[in-house]
């Protein structure tokens, strides 16, 4: 199939988990023997087109700004939209695939212009990322999510939350719903690495244990609580360190509020880290915390499990899915620093314990969320989209 | 100028709203760079303001500074731009 992808984020433009996702899929659709086009926007030092791993990868620059975020959001559409059309008259795309509300706008647009069906993956909704609308911006987001949906031929969500999600809040009839997780390629947890060699990077001794955190800094992601589980945590394992792995707009708080619980000395906030990076870290960590508030997925989870490390995480909406408590991880309240300290005291206080979590996770990972079985069932999500068009 | 209303006032920094600003004009590589001047007018900040965000931004690595013939003109690093996505995603 031609395949015509759109979304705002791609590598090295990377910050969540869609551009991972976007990433993944395009490469295996590739290689399965598809012709995969994937419109983006550009980055500072990305080429303008690149093929990677046989994906046609178009980074379209933005020649017009406007200091509001949802101005700026349709002007970056509109120079998609431009590209989309040039590809167009050269390609005859069976298939539209947009991720998320950011590029709907483009989506429905070339939907309508080359007539050919439109898909959708919403990762995620406003009302879950912001816990309800609260300003004219939502509001209109809000909209344009429902509008990808209605103008979609399926939709495609990454967990039964966010299945029940689209069906309360925009009343999308279920049958038109997908649910296909997200995957994760294993293979890239397989490598050797020097604790101790990336222990020292940090200042950590090679003796002391990594609970890892990994993800954006934004109240979303429930940072706060786990560093008021902290004390509770030191309390019984004095040789810990707590790494914060990612940036975001509250991270200034979260550092004055770790400074303040008295075990600043055991706080590392390394920022935004590369890809092997991140790898290194997790392969070296003793105990992966999600402690997310609202999490459709939790492509970080899968992350965890494929490096061999216990993950603790919040009880919430997809997390609850990808990790079986008491089996493939341990499940915590979310909200609720108290919680989280026994989970990560739970795994660090008993090692037999956690390489069982650990074995069950790996199988779970290989039986069902690898990026073949994923790209697979979105085929065929684009063959069911094509026959009823 | 209506500043984006995606986060509630007061719940972000003036910096990262100013840094955000910057990302969506297109300040974004040495080439898109802008002037103290074009930034203040674009953004309707005042700019002695204008001057006091960029400062902090710069401090932490979020934008930089180059001269074009002679004028101080500033644009936003990669760290800068991730961590403007960070907040958006």
């Amino acid at each position: 199939m031609k395949i015509c992808m759109l979304t705002w984020e791609f590598p090295p433009r990377i910050v969540g988990g869609i551009g991972r996702h976007c990433f993944g899929l395009a490469k295996t659709l590739a290689k399965e023997g598809h012709d995969v086009h994937v419109v983006t926007l550009d980055f500072p030092g990305a080429l303008a087109y690149e093929e990677i791993h046989g994906a046609k990868i178009y980074r379209t620059s933005i020649d017009l700004g406007n200091p509001d975020f949802i101005t700026w959001t349709f002007l970056f559409n509109h120079f998609m939209e431009k590209k989309v059309a040039t590809l167009g008259r050269k390609t005859e795309f069976d298939i539209i695939h947009i991720h998320d509300w950011l590029t709907a706008p483009v989506g429905i647009a070339s939907k309508h212009y080359l007539k050919r069906p439109l898909v959708s993956t919403i990762h995620s909704t406003e009302i879950g990322r912001a816990r309800g609308l609260h300003n004219p911006d939502s509001y209109l987001i809000n909209g344009l999510e429902w509008w990808a949906t209605y103008e979609s031929e399926r939709v495609i969500v990454t967990s039964n939350s966010m299945k029940y999600e689209l069906e309360s809040q925009f009343r999308l009839p279920g049958e038109k719903i997908d649910v296909i997780p997200n995957a994760i390629d294993g293979e890239k947890y397989n490598e050797e690495v020097n604790h101790d060699i990336v222990k020292n990077r940090y200042g950590i001794a090679p003796h002391e244990r990594i609970v890892l955190f990994i993800g954006r800094l934004v109240p979303q992601k429930g940072v706060e609580y786990l560093i008021r589980a902290m004390p509770q945590i030191v309390g019984q394992h004095r040789n810990v360190k707590f790494v914060f792995t990612g940036d975001g707009w509250t991270r200034d708080h979260l550092v004055r509020l770790a400074a303040s619980n008295g075990c600043w000395d055991k706080v590392r906030f390394v920022g935004f880290v590369s890809d092997s990076e991140l790898i290194d870290l997790t392969l070296c960590a003793d105990v992966l915390v999600i402690p997310s508030i609202y999490e459709p997925f939790g492509i970080v989870a899968l992350e965890g499990m494929a490096a061999g490390v216990p993950v603790v995480a919040s009880n919430v909406g997809g997390l609850a899915e990808v990790v079986e408590h008491d089996r493939t991880g341990v499940l915590v309240y979310p909200e609720n620093p108290g919680s989280i300290a026994w989970g990560v005291n739970k795994v660090l206080s008993d090692y037999g314990y956690s390489r069982w979590l650990i074995q069950n996770a790996k199988r779970k990972i290989e039986e069902l969320y690898g990026w073949e079985a994923v790209a697979k069932r979105t085929a065929e999500v684009y063959k069911k989209s094509c026959e009823r068009w | 100028m209506r500043m984006s209303s995606r986060f509630a006032p007061g719940s972000m920094p003036d910096e990262l709203y100013f840094l955000c600003m910057l990302h969506n004009l297109g300040a974004t590589t040495p080439e898109r760079s802008l002037s103290l001047e074009e930034i203040s007018r674009w953004t309707v900040i005042e700019p002695a303001k204008a001057e006091e965000n960029l400062r902090k931004l710069i401090e932490n690595n979020h934008v930089q500074s180059n001269s074009v013939s002679g004028t101080q003109k500033y644009f936003i690093t990669v760290n800068g731009i991730r961590k403007v996505l960070s907040m958006y995603s």
